[in-house]
């Protein structure tokens, strides 16, 4: 009987080694997808809170209003964690990009590079809305 | 020798079951890591959503803080509504990562007028106040949220004083002035006073031996000398907080 069933067996075997190949292949190809979405989306998440922060008492929109480009890189490179290169853009409501200068602390290299918008509102009473696009990545 | 080929043979059958056994912990294993994984992702795109609605709140705020500030500095007085209108639109507008739509209803009562409040001519007591309600509804692919919540802005002062006479004409006025936001005491940027002498309001200098003095918590007291026949001293205060909202309060200053 157990001679006779043999070869079935060994079908089984093989089905299951083959199963067992194709689950690997099948998990194996997710795993770095899911991690680089989530890095990605901690990135992007960590510029809000950042743009956020420095928006909590009119900041941001008092650096744009000024024109103070140079003040806006400084204050971002304290506010983002160490390690992140970022490249600020600030256009007007027509989408027109208002920065004269570059508004970046490194140039960015092969990584996967994040981009995080957002809505400011200057508080002064001529109404002033900018849209700030913050692009990040985290140095190799 | 024969009994341990014995044994091997009768278990040949079980060492599958035992393999097997162990190949499909090893695959459950793995889907729930990748489960769990995935999980994550979902959570970072609610965080990234909570921290968009978040953002979207903080320019409401801020536009409101723009529209009171223009109003209350001898502004349209439709600029909230406008501005608001301008922030909704542009936030349709824009591509982000969540599909937005921001409805709002400006405050409408017995004080509130296209939500916005100035009330200046009650004696002792001057209020600068917008208020709107809002409803965001914000769409990823993922997921949705809708966020009903309220903006006020105010700023309000409270002033009171009284006067010495200090030779027949000329009077050592004292005031204290308490200056609020919506949270709680504030400094002021700038702080002006005005007295009344002969139906004429007089901004109050240098000339009048004029001391201001800053307690760092909201509360100043303002000491001056006017030259009046009067015997009661209307005054006025006028200032304008750190975000650039002005409010002014009127009170009369009786002889101690």
């Amino acid at each position: 009987m157990r001679r006779e069933n043999a070869g079935q067996i060994r079908i089984l075997e093989a089905f299951f080694s083959a199963l067992v190949i194709f689950s690997a292949f099948a998990v194996s190809s997710n795993i770095p997808v899911s991690q680089n979405v989530s890095r990605s989306s901690d990135l992007a998440s960590i510029g809000m809170q950042a743009l956020i922060k420095l928006d909590f008492d009119g900041s941001l929109g008092r650096y744009i209003d000024d024109g103070n480009w140079t003040g806006l890189r400084e204050v971002l490179g304290v506010v983002l964690p160490e390690g992140t290169s970022f490249n600020l853009t600030v256009y007007n409501e027509q989408m027109v990009q208002l920065n004269s200068a570059v508004i970046s602390n490194s140039e960015f290299g092969s990584q996967t590079v994040t981009c995080a918008e957002y809505i400011c509102v200057s508080q002064r009473s001529a109404f002033h809305s900018y849209i700030v696009r913050l692009y990040l990545a985290m140095a190799a | 020798m024969r009994k341990i080929s014995t044994f091997r043979k009768d278990n040949s059958g079980q060492l599958l079951i035992v393999a097997a056994l162990v190949i499909a912990l090893l695959i459950s294993s793995t889907t729930v890591y990748v489960y769990e994984l995935g999980k994550e992702t979902e959570v970072t795109d609610t965080q990234r959503l909570d921290d968009f609605v978040f953002a979207i709140k903080q320019a409401t705020h801020n536009a409101m803080i723009s529209s009171l500030a223009n109003v209350s500095n001898e502004g349209n007085s439709v600029a909230l509504t406008t501005n608001l209108y301008k922030l909704a639109e542009i936030l349709r507008t824009m591509n982000h990562f969540a599909v937005c739509n921001l409805t709002f209803t400006p405050l409408n009562d017995s004080t509130y007028n296209s939500g916005v409040w100035l009330s200046w001519n009650t004696p002792g007591l001057g209020v600068t106040s917008a208020y709107s309600d809002f409803t965001l509804k914000a769409y990823t692919t993922e997921t949705s949220v809708e966020s009903n919540y309220a903006v006020n802005v105010t700023t309000e002062i409270m002033v009171n004083g009284f006067y010495t006479q200090l030779n027949s004409t000329e009077k050592l006025v004292n005031l204290t002035a308490v200056i609020y936001d919506e949270k709680g005491p504030v400094l002021a940027k700038n702080m002006s006073i005005q007295y009344e002498n002969a139906g004429e309001w007089l901004t109050v200098d240098s000339s009048n031996s004029l001391s201001i003095t800053d307690y760092g918590n909201g509360t100043y007291s303002v000491s001056f000398i006017v030259s009046t026949a009067s015997e009661t001293i209307p005054v006025s205060a006028h200032i304008f907080d750190l975000r650039n909202v002005y409010v002014r309060a009127n009170t009369t200053c009786f002889s101690t």
